[in-house]
């Protein structure tokens, strides 16, 4: 075999080292997508860690819809008007740990927390937990009066506008609730109803963290 | 050899579509425009067709609740075309795992929705949206409007 021959043959094999390595690749790319796809039913998520890959829990169109945008940095100030006409905002809470809420009428696994979230607020009302419901909804504040007196809803609701929506990253996903410890701070995102009995119980445990955040 | 180097300059390609990542578009359920043709100056039905994406569904027209946002097509008025009352398919019954004592009507895949017309003689394009409102397993979107383009001749 002369020298040219052998390069010729040098590099037919490198050439088909590559397409195999370009076809395993496909290969297992393909497949690493079917397997996020089939776990896709299932998109109640908890965001403990700012961290988490970007687009992981967004539906066919949001990728960043629902990835811990504010988690870690202060929660955007509103002050927003409750089904009483009266004008609330996160700033009467200061020192008290917040969940911020926002549901819709329209949302189904937004009124399945919400009697949830009242008895939490009346079982923490003693450590100074506080709820504010902000209805993200167009329909009307009669609409949303009747769902939350159907939920028995006693805790503040609130009725949005742009800014609020828009400070805390569009809420594009619902429910969205926004931990806010005492110092103001944004210590946990969840988005989405959790399936199974787990949805009730991890939500007080993260009222509980959300107390023990900065001291009793 | 010229063949193998051929394979190699078009696998690239080949494994850029695989790896695509989904568009960004802010729809749930998409519709593919198809040319339609009907008899000029009778009434007849046009089809509309829909796919929800996987692992989503909308309220049908007939929602159980009245709280909850129907799927209805609304459609322009457009010069040589009468349009009658959207014919809407049964919806499907579905429950959240976390209650499943409540039925909901929803569509989910692909569904199909009928305007019945009647045109004149010629290509007729009738414009209008979907306005539906999505959900996975787990959360809720907020109300979006498909955009909506029917073409379709009358001869």
């Amino acid at each position: 075999m002369n020298s040219g021959t052998k390069r010729s043959a040098l590099i037919i094999v490198g050439m088909i080292l590559l397409v195999s390595l370009l076809l395993w690749s496909g290969v297992h790319n393909r497949r690493q997508r079917q397997l996020a796809m089939q776990q896709q039913p299932s998109r109640a998520m908890l965001m403990p860690d700012a961290a988490a890959p970007a687009g992981a829990m967004g539906g066919p169109d949001s990728g960043d819809s629902v990835t811990p945008k504010l988690q870690g940095k202060v929660a955007p100030a509103f002050t927003l008007v409750d089904l009483d006409g009266k004008k609330v905002s996160l700033a009467d809470f200061k020192g008290r740990p917040v969940l911020v809420n926002f549901w819709a009428t329209w949302c189904g696994p937004c009124k399945i927390e919400m009697p949830w979230f009242e008895e939490f607020s009346k079982k923490y009302a003693g450590q100074g937990f506080v709820i504010l419901g902000v209805a993200a909804d167009d329909a009307g504040k009669s609409v949303i009066a009747g769902v939350t007196k159907k939920a028995g809803v006693t805790y503040p609701v609130l009725l949005k506008d742009d800014k609020v929506e828009e400070a805390y990253g569009g809420v594009n996903y619902l429910p969205e609730s926004f931990y806010v410890d005492k110092t103001g701070k944004i210590m946990l995102e969840t988005a989405g109803l959790n399936d199974g009995s787990g949805g009730k119980d991890e939500i007080e445990a993260n009222i509980n963290r959300l107390i023990a955040v900065g001291g009793q | 050899m010229t063949t193998l180097l051929a394979l190699i300059l078009l696998l690239p390609a080949q494994f850029g579509t695989l790896d695509a990542v989904p568009s960004r578009a802010e729809q749930f359920i998409s519709y593919t425009a198809q040319q339609q043709v009907v008899p000029a100056g009778k009434r007849a039905m046009l089809e509309l067709r829909f796919r929800v994406s996987d692992g989503f569904h909308v309220n049908s027209h007939m929602p159980k609740s009245e709280l909850l946002l129907r799927t209805q097509v609304e459609l322009d008025p457009a010069a040589g075309v009468k349009t009658g009352a959207v014919i809407y398919p049964p919806g499907k019954e579905f429950s959240f795992s976390f209650e499943p004592k409540e039925k909901l009507d929803v569509y989910t895949q692909e569904f199909v929705v009928r305007v019945p017309v009647e045109a004149a003689s010629g290509s007729h394009e009738l414009k209008g949206s979907l306005q539906y409102q999505a959900c996975d397993q787990a959360a809720c979107y907020p109300p979006k409007s498909l955009p909506l383009e029917v073409h379709f001749t009358a001869q």
